[in-house]
């Protein structure tokens, strides 16, 4: 890691508080307007009712289905969104009143290749957003240049950002983000879109920057990786938190059961369906995009189970079948299919 | 550097890089003005009178407001293209300092526009440009620039909270234009506008150039008909006075317009909608 980035984890802190996040029953309402003459008001709730704590140092996972209300909580948790009710503090700083002072200690990583300036280099782009941050002028420079070697971008710095490849992009984006070299560092799905070696790249940069003192909560819709990287993971469903603990901590969740994992091709959506009325069956994924299609089954009876697979399945056709150990991924299902109370 | 200095100069330059990585403001920072001459020096071809730099200013300073409108509007879409209008925000800079580096890039690029305008009149239609005070006159090309950018920023700030800032642009290009006198006097425009047009910074910059270009008629300029035509230095300066305090005025309220929309966009929730 480079010298500039070199901060105590606990640096800028505001006050005596000794959680680097908090969340306190935090929730968003938006406002939706249709029509044109006669407009209808109608209310969304994105996030119901959050609360979560993160310590200093910590790598910390929101995990969720699309439209669970992680991106809404990160928004409100980085002064890009003012929450209907509840309340926030980051570093000890009140997100909705002490707007300025957790802007310039935190540090933003949003996902996907949308985000940056394209048509100028990744100095330029670097050096902007140094400027808007404040970061003095003697030092400014030279974090740029470490920050990007760190990030294996110096070689092509001068190049157009629009010539990059995702993962360059992504790159940038981290960079970016620790351009003032922030306290907390929030990441809104920094994998998202990239290749397997691109992404196993980002993640151990992440886990870097955390042996480094520095404290990241982290959205994402990969269970492997919250397992792999999250220290503790909040399970996000309808706005509300519905489980939160470490990985380990999350699977005793569905320690009672096994996970029936087939291969084949030719399954439908409705066999499919027709598994989640067999007594018994607590969750059922399948991945019907691929050639070889991927279907899972949860399920206590393990591989009592088995017969009734071939029955369902008798007009497809199945490579392989697995009983297997439940994991951080089938507790994630169950979670957010609601069946685990 | 003052942070804020250094915040403007800042979104300055990288304005200034896109427009150099951007070939396409030829178009309508050279082409355009040329179309623009064309035309007002064909409309007033058979007029008397001091109108050869009338025709040639309106021409300019239709092509700067209407560059410095679409960039005002633009600066906020293209960050919503780009997806880093949340970036910006979330960062602890003051939005308006970044949309005000922008601004200024755009007017210089107003200027470049006037510049073309005024060699393609003298070069191309040979029309007499003999401007009787070439400081003053620079000064307040210079000034009308920056009360036309502080207009500018006013209406980027309403489109914050547009989905599609174009839309007005283009609405707001014309009324503008033949409001603040740029081609016509505000004098031979009829009564009820001439509320709207003084409120303009523009308005008063225009006859500033005007008294300084030495082609103003004091019966179609406002201070030079009030001081008198022997007064014409007073009248240059009550001009510039007037629109300077506009000008300012103009900042104020894109201040607290800028507070107002940031949190209205923060609350709503419509900094990524574009």
């Amino acid at each position: 890691m480079v010298a500039v980035l070199e901060l105590s984890s606990q640096q800028g802190q505001a006050t005596s508080s000794d959680k680097a996040i908090v969340a306190e029953h935090l929730c968003k309402v938006f406002n939706v307007t249709k029509g044109f003459l006669r407009r209808k008001k109608t209310q969304v709730v994105a996030v119901k009712d959050v609360s979560f704590e993160v310590n200093y140092g910590e790598l910390f996972g929101l995990v969720g289905p699309n439209g669970a209300g992680k991106t809404t909580t990160i928004k409100m948790l980085t002064t890009m969104l003012i929450q209907t009710s509840g309340k926030a503090t980051v570093l000890g700083y009140d997100v909705q009143k002490d707007v300025t002072k957790v802007r310039e200690r935190i540090g933003i990583v949003l996902g996907g290749e949308r985000g940056l300036y394209t048509r100028v280099n990744a100095i330029d782009n670097m050096r902007y957003f140094a400027d808007l941050y404040g970061v003095p002028v003697n030092i400014r420079d030279k974090r740029i240049k470490e920050l990007l070697q760190f990030m294996g971008l110096w070689d092509r710095a001068r190049d157009r950002v629009e010539t990059y490849s995702k993962g360059m992009k992504q790159r940038l984006h981290l960079a970016r983000g620790l351009i003032n070299d922030p306290n907390i560092i929030f990441m809104d799905e920094p994998t998202i879109g990239l290749d397997p070696e691109i992404a196993k790249e980002t993640r151990n940069m992440i886990r870097e920057l955390v042996e480094k003192g520095k404290t990241v909560l982290l959205t994402t819709h990969y269970m492997f990786e919250a397992d792999e990287l999250c220290k503790r993971v909040a399970i996000i469903r309808n706005g509300e938190i519905v489980a939160l603990d470490s990985p380990s901590g999350l699977k005793k969740y569905v320690m009672d059961t096994s996970v029936v994992e087939i291969e084949g091709f030719g399954i439908t959506e409705k066999e499919v369906a027709q598994f989640k009325g067999v007594t018994d069956v607590l969750a059922v994924s399948a991945d019907l995009s691929e050639n070889k299609q991927v279907l899972k089954i949860q399920t206590p009876k393990g591989s009592e189970i088995i017969s009734e697979v071939q029955e369902i399945l008798k007009n497809s056709r199945i490579y392989d079948l697995k009983i297997k150990e439940p994991t951080l991924e089938d507790a994630y299902l169950r979670l957010v299919e609601g069946s685990v109370k | 550097m003052p942070q804020t200095l250094r915040v403007i100069y800042s979104a300055f330059r990288l304005a200034m890089l896109h427009w150099m990585a951007d070939p396409q403001w030829v178009i309508p920072n050279v082409i355009a003005p040329f179309v623009f001459t064309f035309v007002a020096l064909t409309l007033f071809k058979e007029a008397s009178g001091p109108f050869g730099l009338y025709a040639v200013l309106g021409g300019g300073m239709m092509g700067m407001w209407g560059n410095t409108l679409y960039s005002s509007g633009f600066a906020i879409e293209f960050e919503k293209w780009q997806g880093t209008l949340e970036e910006v925000v979330a960062a602890p800079s003051n939005l308006l300092h970044v949309i005000a580096g922008r601004s200024v890039s755009n007017a210089l690029f107003g200027l470049t526009n006037m510049v073309a305008i005024l060699l393609i009149a003298s070069l191309v239609f040979r029309v007499p440009l003999g401007v009787a005070n070439p400081i003053l006159f620079t000064l307040s090309m210079v000034l009308t620039l920056l009360s036309v950018s502080a207009l500018g920023l006013i209406f980027a700030s309403a489109f914050v909270l547009t989905r599609s800032a174009q839309v007005f642009t283009n609405g707001l290009e014309f009324p503008i234009y033949v409001v603040s006198g740029s081609m016509f006097p505000v004098a031979l425009l009829p009564f009820w506008v001439h509320p709207a047009a003084y409120i303009l910074g523009p308005t008063w910059g225009i006859d500033a150039i005007r008294i300084a270009g030495g082609q103003a008629n004091a019966s179609l300029t406002f201070w030079l008909d009030v001081v008198g035509q022997e007064n014409a230095f007073l009248a240059f300066w009550l001009d510039v006075g007037v629109m300077l305090l506009i000008t300012l005025a103009y900042v104020a309220i894109a201040t607290f317009l800028f507070k107002k929309v940031e949190t209205k966009a923060r609350r709503d929730g419509t900094l990524v909608e574009a």
